[in-house]
């Protein structure tokens, strides 16, 4: 299962290498600002409850934009990761 | 309980799962069987647009293919079995031709899978929505009416109306209900087994939104007029920074209808293929330790597999709804410029 390699295929397999470092930074910068988000909109509306569904549907949003910034990058790794050269 | 079967056993829910098991059935017994290198290749064509094909005569190519000897590991069955339709296409489209670079000179498209199952979203619309105008009318409807009514109803005060404001949102409510129920029946029957989810394709969530990028262009210039539609892109700035402003929101408004793309393909397809991985996981210990690896990784990988299945079908509702709150965002926001 995890034999070395040398010249173009270890070139090859950094590549991929580089493709699941990247997946997993984009996890930590969609979770903090996921987080973030989920911070605020908790305490939102801890302090307003009367307005949760206004913040609820607001923050879903917000998420949705972290969401898409990542997954453009996810897409990115997934093109890196099934590469042929 | 008994709530749970009214609903599904009013007339319409029966006609609403006949639909399903029909799709499922036709998308199953016309599509080639698939066959890859590996289980993890296997599983992952299932997650692939299929061809539809005609069912006898790919049986007897694919034991054909496996009696030569010759196992070509990327040997492609759908693509030795006769399509059920192939439609020509002009010269110039040779890039969306099915069978990939460098296939004979007409270029082709098929029919897919996938169409079948956005046939069968409309239609569970039609029946869906068949008796909500009489409910609205006389107040009198099976469960399941009274639940779309409701659904659309939600759609209509909570989404459109505080984002549009009423005048203007009435114009938009039914494009934005049926983009809503679309791609959410789409999202919902993907989680069905032996079916395909149509926006687990990039094509089919680039046409919604592509649909979206021209109502936002189109209603844009309709209202506001069509070369001031493109001077009200760029907010007031001084004078010789209009050329790169103007850049900038050429590409935000380009970005737009790609993220809405993006957003839901990445969504849809990252989904069945974490599911996939655990499903895989089972028989790639299978390999490393034998049928007591496979067994022991059995509950572990089917009940993380469940567990990604229930957050899915979540998923697939919080999809549908984002994508239509952002698609009401962007045409209102082309609609009313910032001053």
């Amino acid at each position: 299962m995890f034999n070395p390699v040398e010249g173009a295929e270890a070139a090859a397999q950094l590549g991929k290498f580089g493709a699941g470092i990247g997946a997993g930074i984009v996890a930590i910068g969609a979770a903090i600002g996921i987080g973030k988000i989920g911070a605020a909109a908790n305490e939102g509306i801890a302090r307003q409850p009367e307005a949760a569904n206004d913040i609820r549907g607001g923050s879903l949003i917000l998420a949705a934009f972290i969401e898409g910034v990542s997954l453009f990058a996810v897409v990115v790794t997934l093109l890196i990761a099934i590469a042929k050269t | 309980m008994k709530s749970l079967l009214a609903y599904l056993l009013s007339l319409r829910g029966l006609v609403m799962a006949a639909l399903v098991a029909g799709a499922c059935f036709l998308s199953h017994r016309y599509s080639a069987h698939h066959t890859g290198d590996t289980v993890f290749t296997t599983l992952y064509m299932h997650l692939v647009p299929a061809v539809l094909v005609q069912p006898e005569a790919h049986a007897p190519a694919a034991e054909h293919a496996h009696a030569d000897g010759t196992t070509h590991a990327h040997a492609e069955p759908a693509h030795a079995a006769t399509p059920l339709l192939e439609i020509p296409l002009p010269a110039a489209m040779a890039a969306f031709d099915y069978r990939g670079a460098g296939a004979p000179a007409p270029p082709k498209t098929a029919l897919f899978n996938l169409q079948i199952f956005q046939v069968l979203a409309v239609l569970l619309i039609l029946v869906a929505f068949a008796g909500v105008p009489r409910y609205l009318r006389t107040g009198k409807g099976d469960p399941l009416t009274r639940l779309f009514a409701g659904f659309a109803d939600w759609i209509r005060n909570e989404m459109v109306y505080p984002t549009m404001g009423k005048e203007l949102g009435r114009k938009f409510l039914p494009y934005f209900l049926f983009v809503f129920f679309f791609v959410l029946f789409m999202n919902l029957v993907g989680l069905v087994p032996y079916s395909a989810t149509a926006t687990a394709s990039i094509f089919v969530t680039g046409a919604l939104a592509l649909t979206t990028f021209l109502a936002m262009i189109g209603c844009g210039m309709a209202v506001q007029g069509p070369v001031a539609y493109w001077k009200h892109l760029v907010p007031h700035v001084p004078l010789p920074l209009w050329p790169l402003m103007f850049v900038v929101e050429l590409i935000g408004l380009l970005v737009k209808p790609v993220a809405l793309t993006i957003r839901l393909f990445a969504n849809m397809s990252g989904g069945h293929m974490v599911v996939l991985s655990f499903m895989g996981l089972i028989f790639f210990m299978g390999e490393l330790w034998g049928p007591a690896g496979a067994w022991g990784a059995s509950p572990l990988g089917l009940g993380f597999a469940v567990f990604i299945m229930i957050i899915e079908s979540f998923v697939a509702m919080v999809q549908a709804y984002i994508f239509t709150q952002l698609s009401i965002l962007f045409v209102n926001a082309s609609v009313h410029p910032e001053h």
